[in-house]
């Protein structure tokens, strides 16, 4: 048991256990509905981060287009689901891999350009997206939105909203697991050489065109997963959900989470999109306030990069730290 | 006497707008050799490195390299990232090291080439990643052995003494099967004893991996200790080629760096 605790997987796969026990805390009465919803988001929304983290964290490459890709990923699978009544697990499949190659596609535009130029770039198609989401109504709905079911598996057992999330902490822990994996293998170690220096990547064999579109591909993958996960659970998607405010809430988990940590990006997710409605909103007066978890997130990030600009997720490990030393300290000064 | 070229560079010309950089050189490297490239502040040895490791392309001229089954290839032309699989590894003047990676991991990835799995098995911790990650990293303890830095395997890159960082550098060349390992400046930041230590070091690596060594450096102690042979430049043009003793009684060479007599 002690070993499993210690390992990376048995770490990963216990916090897997502790969020399926969610739902049932809620059939329990010990939390309402409205707070597994919160934490089904800040599951999904974790997903992505980690793929941003990837990208962003390891390769350095910039991407804004976060939302757009997540949004791609949700009205693919909510059409073919609904309308076109193919099984959910093929739709998975399609719905992940059409953001995967428009992904390698903005790929081969990031060996031209690069930096703010990039951003930019990738915002240009997020919102490209957002506006085919608005126009292409036969698919999308438009601005009435998209409404999609909990997910069926193998056209067999229909899930309800307790298993769908835990469908979503199963396949959290699975990426997690996958990216923890080839993030401590050459594939992660030539991401990090690559955004150290372009030349020494080079000049190790590293072949830059196949790393730059490896990170875009996972980050848009799993932005797309992301997308679908968050379509089967919160059942409804609109156009104005996927918008630059989502890409850069994304973009917060990592920073305030921590770069180049897979637990940065939960820790990120929870902070974000966890806080501000499960705490902050139930505050007398300030809870009232209209956009209240920008203003929290905004403060944050200001604050983390300022006095922690490694992220939160070394919080911990920092307090045992110091609580060591003064302690050693304290022994010492006895002496 | 028969010695085995492993590099030879043919009239080598390459001009950044209309300045000429390098002008027309020539000179060629044999197996096992420790050769040394000098020249005073931008004589164009920099661009020199850049041109046969392909990070610039030459106008004019070829770079020929013995592969390691004695078929010759000109390097013009070859993707940078290419280059390395032929046996031909360099140093940067400014350590490139990554700095979030322990020491070992550093060296792994000058191994980058010797993986052949690719990111989806490494993923799923197949048998094949889990086999070649555990070998390389053997390797890569030896390496780190024979640069006497074993103790600190697992220390992160940053924050480590500069002499540290530009063994690991070294020690990073050796993690391919290098014939040819040029250095670029490898005594820059490094004191006297610091400097005789990478001055056995490199003798030490040239005897136990068969490899040879261009090198191109200002310290001139480091360069007449060491280096078998000497070319000398100025203004990208060859002034002069020979043993250490032929290049310090040089008349051009020694107008190029101290100036003419009135």
């Amino acid at each position: 048991m002690k070993n499993m605790i210690n390992s990376v997987y048995g770490k990963y796969i216990l916090f897997g256990i502790a969020l399926c026990l969610t739902p049932m805390l809620q059939s329990f009465g010990l939390i309402s509905s409205a707070t597994v919803t919160i934490f089904g988001t800040i599951i999904f929304y974790a997903i992505v981060g980690i793929g941003l983290n990837v990208l962003l964290g390891y390769s350095g490459l910039i991407s804004l287009g976060t939302a757009g890709f997540m949004g791609l990923g949700a009205y693919i699978s909510a059409y073919l689901t609904n309308d076109m009544k193919v099984p959910f697990i093929i739709s998975l499949i399609v719905s992940v891999t059409i953001p995967l190659v428009i992904g390698l596609i903005i790929g081969l535009i990031s060996l031209r350009i690069e930096g703010y130029y990039l951003a930019i770039a990738t915002l240009g198609v997020a919102e490209i997206f957002r506006q085919v989401f608005i126009e292409f109504e036969v698919i999308t709905g438009g601005f009435s939105g998209k409404s999609a079911s909990y997910p069926k598996l193998f056209n067999l057992i229909q899930l309800d909203r307790a298993l769908t999330f835990i469908l979503m902490s199963v396949i959290l822990v699975i990426i997690m697991i996958l990216t923890n994996n080839f993030i401590h293998a050459p594939t992660g170690r030539a991401l990090l050489t690559m955004r150290g220096s372009e030349a020494a990547a080079q000049a190790m064999g590293i072949n830059l065109l196949k790393y730059k579109l490896i990170a875009f591909a996972v980050a848009t993958l799993y932005a797309g997963l992301g997308g679908v996960l968050y379509v089967h659970f919160i059942r409804f998607a609109y156009p104005s959900t996927w918008s630059l405010t989502l890409s850069l809430q994304v973009l917060a988990i990592i920073v305030i989470g921590g770069m180049r940590t897979i637990s940065g990006s939960i820790i990120g997710s929870f902070i974000v999109f966890g806080i501000p409605e499960l705490v902050l909103k139930r505050l007398p007066v300030i809870g009232n306030i209209d956009g209240l978890s920008f203003i929290f997130t905004g403060i944050l990030i200001i604050t983390v990069v300022l006095f922690y600009p490694r992220g939160l997720v070394y919080f911990g490990s920092d307090i045992k730290k110091a609580i060591r030393s003064k302690k050693a300290a304290d022994v010492s000064f006895k002496k | 006497m028969d010695k085995k070229k492993i590099l030879s560079v043919e009239n080598l010309s390459i001009a950044f707008g209309g300045l000429k950089a390098v002008d027309n050189l020539s000179f060629s490297i044999n197996e096992r050799e420790i050769y040394g490239l000098i020249g005073p502040n931008g004589a164009g040895k920099t661009t020199v490195f850049n041109c046969i490791t392909q990070f610039y392309r030459p106008n004019e001229g070829q770079v020929l390299f013995t592969k390691k089954d004695g078929e010759v290839l000109d390097l013009v032309g070859k993707k940078t990232h290419d280059i390395i699989k032929l046996g031909l590894v360099r140093t940067f003047q400014n350590v490139e090291l990554i700095q979030e990676l322990s020491l070992i991991d550093n060296l792994l990835i000058g191994a980058h080439i010797e993986f052949k799995t690719g990111i989806i098995s490494q993923a799923l911790r197949l048998r094949s990643a889990v086999k070649e990650e555990t070998e390389l990293r053997a390797k890569a303890l030896g390496i780190l052995e024979f640069l006497e830095l074993k103790d600190k395997k697992d220390e992160l890159a940053s924050g480590q003494p500069y002499g540290v960082l530009k063994k690991i550098e070294l020690g990073r060349t050796l993690m391919g099967h290098p014939k040819l390992i040029i250095l670029d400046e490898p005594a820059a930041g490094l004191n006297d004893t610091e400097t005789n230590k990478l001055a056995d070091l490199i003798k030490l690596i040239r005897d136990q991996y068969k490899c040879s060594i261009l090198l191109v450096e200002h310290d001139m102690r480091l360069v007449m200790d060491i280096c078998d042979r000497i070319c000398a430049i100025n203004f990208g043009k060859k002034l002069a080629e020979g043993t250490p003793k032929e290049i310090q009684l040089n008349k051009e060479v020694q107008e190029a760096y101290l100036g003419k007599e009135e």
